[in-house]
């Protein structure tokens, strides 16, 4: 059986194969469109809560587990935690901005928690742009030393970007940055809103010429690029799945207060595990029961959409949070497909499209829409943390 | 060592350091960290290497699947000699070292 069937089984029969785990939101950095809710009520799960769902999670064998967060090596317990995940024999991923993962701590990060890859965020070529999204001067500077560190221990590690209106002048400098690195770069187009519903970071979405060059870019660096491509930027489902994604069905997240949504982008509260455990959330959420069926309606739905469909990335999650419904079909998803669709085929605009894009959307749901951040907003600003500085 | 031949039947094997996998419904789903490689095992040799993970020596794998899966006893021990081959072969397993199996 091939792992792509496996998967598939997966989806269908409702097996937790990936948790993602947000261990907590502080962070050394400060990036202007991050989407943590950094206002989250509640109280942070103990180091004990942790090591117990870890626990129940091997249990259940899950496969993966995603140490994320804010920064999760600014949570006091991560190195401990990083070790039980470890002794629990989890596929470890971290996802971390890299400025504390001097050589140091990536010699700790190889040695106690031997992660199969640390995903870290790259958001320009050089400083101007890097260390204006992160508002941190210096961080890219560091970030290259930190890289040259991770390298030298043998850490595997993957950079992650975002294109944006203040990188987007910088899309073939930042591959070419990651190729002098000998690394992998994973380029997304989609800027979300904060957890909280926070718009201000579409206040820096990518053009829709930016987002058509960046298709154009992964298409090229991709030797054989499928000519149906959901989207470059994952959750594509198994040949004949009979749902949209793996959300609330193969996979969840767990925010730092123990809630328990479907995905990380899907942010529809499941339990909480200061009430309950992660197998009885599994196993009798009635919130969960709903959301395995919506998966399977936005397949349909999608699927539904005839040839747009096929070329978009339709997230349940985003598509609830931009549009107050899972299956309604969030403009920015929209307009990302025309344009990949316009790449991959060379076809010109479909007939209609442009006009659902320009009535449909919200403010600052269209690609390049500019949004004025609300009053207030710079009060968001995190404490930068000096126990991983 | 490689092939089966060379697999005693009080053998003790472990998974590689570097090796990670979990039971998705009936299968096995094992990553080897630094090829990067995903293999798959159908239910046999998920268990196989379930009961090595779990410190069982080769003979004692053999029984168990003679057990579990009804096939006769001389069959299960030479599947489970050569399966434990392949995964050895495929860097999925090593020789347990004597002080973790008791030996």
């Amino acid at each position: 059986m091939s792992l792509g069937a496996v998967i598939a089984g997966a989806w269908r029969d409702n097996v937790l194969v990936s948790a993602l785990v947000e261990l907590t939101y502080r962070c050394n950095l400060d990036c202007f469109y991050c989407y943590n809710d950094l206002g989250l009520p509640g109280e942070p799960l103990s180091r004990a809560q942790w090591e117990r769902l870890f626990e129940d999670l091997a249990a259940m064998q899950v496969l993966q587990l995603t140490l994320t967060g804010g920064e999760p090596l600014a949570h006091p317990d991560f190195f401990a935690l990083g070790r039980r995940a470890r002794e629990l024999g989890f596929l470890i991923r971290i996802k971390s901005n890299g400025h504390a993962v001097d050589e140091a701590r990536a010699r700790r990060l190889r040695d106690e928690v031997d992660p199969f890859l640390v995903e870290v965020s790259l958001h320009g070529a050089g400083p101007e742009s890097h260390d204006r999204q992160t508002l941190v001067p210096g961080s890219f500077e560091r970030l290259l030393g930190n890289l040259g560190a991770m390298a030298r221990v043998g850490l595997r590690v993957k950079l992650n970007a975002t294109l944006t209106a203040w990188n987007e002048g910088e899309i073939e400098a930042m591959f070419a940055l990651a190729d002098r690195l000998g690394l992998r770069l994973g380029f997304g187009a989609t800027v979300t809103p904060r957890d909280d519903g926070d718009a201000t970071p579409l206040s820096i979405a990518p053009s829709r010429a930016a987002v058509a060059r960046l298709y154009r870019v992964l298409g090229e660096r991709t030797p054989d690029p499928p000519a149906t491509a959901t989207s470059p930027e994952g959750c594509t489902p198994p040949p004949a799945a009979e749902k949209n994604c793996g959300a609330g069905s193969s996979g969840i997240a767990v925010d730092p207060h123990g809630n328990v949504y479907p995905c990380v982008q899907w942010r529809r509260p499941l339990g909480n595990l200061h009430q309950a455990s992660i197998r009885e959330i599994w196993a009798s959420s009635p919130v969960l029961a709903g959301v395995r069926g919506l998966t399977v309606e936005a397949k349909r739905r999608r699927d539904g959409l005839g040839e747009t469909g096929r070329w978009m990335a339709f997230c349940p999650g985003l598509s609830e949070q931009r549009t107050g419904d899972p299956l309604g079909v969030e403009p920015g998803a929209l307009a990302r497909a025309e344009v990949l669709r316009q790449v991959r085929t060379g076809a010109a605009p479909a007939a209609g499209t442009e006009a659902v894009v320009r009535r449909a959307p919200p403010p600052g749901a269209e690609l390049g829409a500019a949004v004025v951040p609300p009053a207030g907003a710079a009060a968001r600003r995190r404490t930068l943390l000096p126990v991983i500085a | 060592m490689t092939g089966s031949a060379a697999f005693g039947g009080g053998d003790a094997y472990r998974p590689r350091r570097d090796v990670r996998f979990r039971r998705i419904g009936e299968e096995a789903v094992v990553v080897r960290q630094e090829a990067p490689e995903v293999l798959v095992l159908n239910p046999v040799g998920a268990r196989v290497l379930e009961l090595l993970a779990g410190g069982e020596p080769l003979d004692a794998v053999g029984a168990k699947l003679a057990a579990e899966f009804e096939v006769a006893p001389a069959a299960a021990a030479a599947d489970a000699r050569a399966f434990a081959a392949e995964l050895e072969s495929a860097g999925v397993i090593e020789p347990a070292p004597e002080a973790e199996t008791g030996r």
